[in-house]
């Protein structure tokens, strides 16, 4: 895989792990993403929810946009906000990385905002996930991951200028995907700062 | 940057090669206009891509009805559906027949073009939802080059062919009829005989006449496999079959048809349908409103008749003949497994294992919540087909995996792997294991939450499943969405469809009893509607009528019996306890569907893409040879001059074959015999002859056809195509006449 097929990716998706202080019923999101789109206020155009609670570290309660979708999901055992892209995304890969991840992040501290069922729910800051949704531009491979990990890295010291852990999907058939740890919790108002 | 085409190219059969190229230059004519916009929808659901609710950009949000500004305006891939709306892609798997690395693929696509789902249909399909258009080409080459095409998965076509997913394994089975329904799917697709349906077309083949695997009595051509006085193979054969909102019996057509004339007798069947078959009114095109109509008998002495004038077809046992593409064999030698003592593996073992016929194997069946499946869970389930069962599977009409030659021994192993990626759930095919179409989630159609309800019957039984006695949890429920039944309602014991009732000004989802349905003898007798049921409360519906059923029955009496000696005079009251709403004011909660805190409303509702539009053979074809006009184009563009020209003969070809087909079905294709018979009933008779140019533009598919010393320049490929565009609209022309005056010449060879 050559370096430029990776500064051609669009498909990138942005996860934040969350907390529970009791375990959310997943079916309490609809009624939240419903709202949201009946707000109107969103960058995306906002479709539809769809409801996957039903499965096995899922998808979770997606909000499905045009350009991309949201979702309180449970891949890999562990819950938190996704946004990924569907379309084309403007800018340079660095550009992209950050506006993917600021929609992310956004929604994060929109859902721990929200009262009710959700309460307990908390985004800690210091976890994400960074994925490549598009096995041809991005494959897991060693010759993609080389390309993509300096506009990552990048990008991810923009973001934790405290520092941060970075480790790669090492299953080769899921998808590219970087593992981000920083050390301590860090607000997700300030890392929203941190992409303006 | 490598595109999927150039990357897969090599490892995909040219073939389906061809039609995705073909399906792309669809898509760039379409967006160019220049391709109709209800031709454009049939030609797309041929190729599966289906529509989604809210792709007319209208939504209701609960508050009111919004209208969605997809970046598109008002680009179209439909009368009524907009070109950036989300859809569905369905993917035909044949009988359910899929092998780990066609698992692999589907779950990469789920993931990188839908929403990381697979969700298995009551056809054995499987169907990706929130699919842009523009990704479908991509999606399905990436699907050929593992041996997949989704060709004919939707549209008035031969849709899946579906069977028996223990075909082979069964106890039960007469003999297996995997590569009897291989080579119907292969016989049929594409087949030019199947290209004129007013309405889909279903097929299904059934390994018993005991059993309800393969359901041949829903299906329009239902086989059941036999074996005559003398040891051999063969099928009884049903015709007319089908669920939707009047649910059909099929007929006994045969009841012993040898096994080497089951493909030619589908293509008599095929070619009655095409031509007899209903057009105009959508409620009435399937084969079993002909069958009802003209009465099996009639019908038998048509097929007949048609079955006597086929031209033979080498075909028709060819395709029995080829090896199949799904040679199953065991990883491990089998042994049988005595009881573990492990309870959680003999609660699964009870309902999801089934012993094979032959000794030490199993059949063990994967419940998939509401027939879904993450990607996940997708590729690690194909691992696991390789690693217990040969690294093939199949999906259920039940809306499941079965893993086939498990060694039992390995049961424990297998159901340890699968709890660990969540999907050992137990029950398979029982009262927890419910079936449900998409209904309101995405299907236009839907009145109400068919998955919302099933998701929550599900939740609710599965808590308490342990307590259940054990001829409950065998019962089955099944709902669909609306009337048109695509969660097979009509045989289950327990079935449901949504409807809408207006109370106190507001509209109130409910769901339509269904109940006591006999399955057996390939789902023989259909359920009986009864009354509708608020959707909220249909959970308590289903407690009391099975509670009472478990405290009246009589000594051996099953739940069908039990409704049938109730009957609607029993369940009257029950009924009309639950369908009694309360106003608003008092319980909101009736007021909305399942899994959804909108109002409820029925603004939603969309037009249905299942009925398509009937388009005739003869605009395909047309379609088609516009589009290999299009094709030279770009040839031309990219300075390829030879092939711009060829291409462009091509089209000329298919726009004269085109006309050829309407008067002679039976023309073989080749060129000189098209132009030949182009000749001769068309030019000859003078009704290609334009009124102003007369015959001047078939001339040019006759000098074509004869140059031999063709030299290929620049300009003579753009005269040609020039040409080919003149030839292409005088056949449009020539097609149009003949609708409004069959048969009238207006004018004399030039």
């Amino acid at each position: 895989m050559s370096p430029a097929g990776v500064t051609e990716l669009h498909r990138i998706g942005v996860k934040c792990l969350a907390r529970e202080a009791a375990p959310l019923k997943l079916v309490d999101l609809i009624p939240v993403f419903q709202r949201w789109i009946q707000a109107g206020d969103f960058d995306d155009l906002p479709i539809d929810v769809a409801d996957y609670s039903h499965v096995h570290h899922g998808p979770g309660v997606l909000l499905v946009g045009h350009s991309g979708n949201y979702c309180y999901e449970e891949s890999g055992g562990r819950r938190g906000m996704v946004y990924y892209a569907k379309r084309p995304v403007a800018g340079g890969l660095d550009t992209r990385l950050a506006e993917v991840a600021h929609k992310a992040l956004e929604a994060s501290r929109r859902l721990a905002a929200e009262a009710g069922g959700l309460a307990g729910l908390h985004f800690p800051g210091n976890e994400l996930v960074v994925f490549a949704n598009d096995r041809r531009l991005a494959p897991n491979t060693d010759v993609a991951w080389a390309a993509l990990e300096p506009p990552l890295r990048t990008f991810l010291e923009r973001l934790y200028p405290e520092g941060y852990r970075l480790a790669r999907e090492e299953d080769p058939n899921e998808r590219l995907a970087a593992y981000v740890s920083a050390p301590g919790p860090v607000a997700l108002e300030t890392l929203l700062m941190r992409l303006c | 940057m490598t595109s999927w085409k150039e990357l897969l190219a090599e490892r995909t059969d040219p073939k389906l090669v061809r039609e995705v190229d073909a399906y792309e230059n669809q898509l760039t004519l379409r967006r160019q206009g220049k391709i109709e916009e209800g031709l454009f929808q049939e030609t797309r659901l041929r190729r599966g891509v289906y529509g989604q609710r809210y792709d007319n950009g209208l939504r209701h949000d609960g508050i009111a009805q919004r209208r969605l500004a997809f970046p598109c305006g008002d680009l179209r891939k439909g009368p009524e559906t907009l070109w950036d709306a989300p859809g569905m892609q369905r993917i035909k798997i044949p009988f359910g027949g899929l092998d780990s690395g066609q698992m692999e693929v589907l779950a990469d696509v789920a993931e990188e073009y839908s929403d990381g789902i697979g969700h298995v249909t009551t056809r054995q399909d499987i169907q990706l939802h929130y699919v842009h258009i523009e990704d479908t080409p991509d999606l399905m080459r990436r699907l050929a080059a593992v041996g997949i095409t989704t060709r004919e998965a939707c549209g008035n076509t031969v849709r899946n062919v579906t069977a028996c997913p223990k075909a082979g394994c069964c106890r039960e089975e007469r003999f297996d009829v995997t590569r009897y329904a291989e080579a119907a799917m292969r016989f049929l697709l594409g087949h030019r005989d199947t290209q004129d349906f007013g309405r889909k077309f279903k097929v299904s083949f059934s390994g018993c006449a005991e059993e309800a695997c393969g359901m041949a009595a829903l299906n329009d051509l239902g086989y059941v496999a036999q074996i005559d006085g003398h040891g051999r193979r063969g099928f009884a054969v049903y015709v007319g079959g089908g669920l939707g909102p009047v649910p059909y019996q099929a007929k006994l057509y045969d009841p012993f048809v040898p096994e080497a004339q089951i493909l030619p007798l589908a293509q008599a069947v095929a070619r009655i349908f095409a031509r007899h078959g209903e057009k105009k009114n959508r409620g009435r095109a399937r084969l079993k409103f002909l069958v009802h109509n003209w009465g099996i008998d009639s019908f038998r002495a048509a097929v007949r008749e048609e079955l006597a004038r086929l031209p033979k077809d080498p075909a028709w046992t060819a395709y029995l003949e080829r090896p199949s593409a799904c040679a199953e064999r065991p990883v491990h030698t089998g042994r049988s497994l005595a009881p573990t003592g492990d309870i959680a593996f003999e609660a699964w073992r009870e309902r999801n294992v089934y012993r094979q016929r032959q000794p030490g194997y199993a059949i063990a069946t994967v419940v998939l919540p509401l027939g879904d499946i993450t990607s996940r869970q997708l590729r690690r389930l194909a691992q696991l087909a390789r690693r217990f069962s040969g690294g093939h599977v199949r999906t259920t009409i039940d809306q499941n995996i079965d893993l086939r030659w498990v060694a039992e021994t390995d049961l424990p192993a297998l159901h340890r792997e699968l709890q660990a990626i969540g999907l050992a759930r137990p029950g398979a095919g029982g009262i927890t294991d419910v079936t449900a179409c998409p209904g309101t989630d995405t299907c236009k159609l839907g009145i109400a939450s068919s998955r919302g309800l099933a998701a929550e019957l599900s939740e609710r039984l599965t808590t308490r499943a342990g307590a259940l006695d054990p001829s409950f949890r065998q019962l089955q429920i099944k709902i669909s969405g609306c009337f048109n039944s695509c969660g097979q309602h009509h045989v289950a014991d327990l079935g449901f469809y949504g409807v809408s009732r207006k109370i106190d000004g507001a509209t109130v989802p409910h769901f339509r009893a269904v109940l006591g349905a006999r399955r057996e003898h390939n789902a023989h007798e259909y359920g009986q509607t009864v009354g509708a049921i608020p959707a909220k409360r249909v959970p308590e519906f289903v407690d009391r009528l099975t509670a009472r059923y478990l405290a009246e029955r009589q000594p051996e009496e099953g739940f069908p019996d039990f409704i049938q000696r109730l009957g609607k005079q029993g369940l009257k009251p029950l009924l009309d306890e639950l369908a009694r709403v309360p106003p608003r004011a008092v319980d909101r909660s009736l007021y909305t569907d399942w899994h959804d805190a909108r109002e409820f409303n029925t603004s939603d509702i969309g037009v249905g893409e299942c009925a398509g539009t009937v388009v005739a053979r003869i605009d395909f074809d047309l379609q088609e040879a516009e589009r290999l006009h299009f094709e030279a184009q770009i040839a031309l563009e990219a300075g390829d001059y030879r092939k711009a020209d060829e291409t462009a003969y091509a089209a000329m070809l298919e726009a004269a074959r085109a006309l050829v087909r309407t008067d002679e079905p039976d023309a073989a294709e080749d060129p000189d015999t098209t132009v030949r018979e182009f000749r001769g009933r068309f030019y000859d008779t003078g009704l290609f002859q334009d009124r102003f140019v007369g015959g001047n533009f078939a001339q040019h598919l006759f000098r074509r056809h004869t140059d031999t010393e063709r030299a290929f320049t620049r300009d003579d490929a753009r005269h040609l195509l020039e040409e080919t565009q003149l030839f292409i609209e005088a056949a449009y022309a020539c097609h149009g006449r003949m609708l409004e005056q069959p048969r009238t010449a207006v004018g004399s060879p030039a």
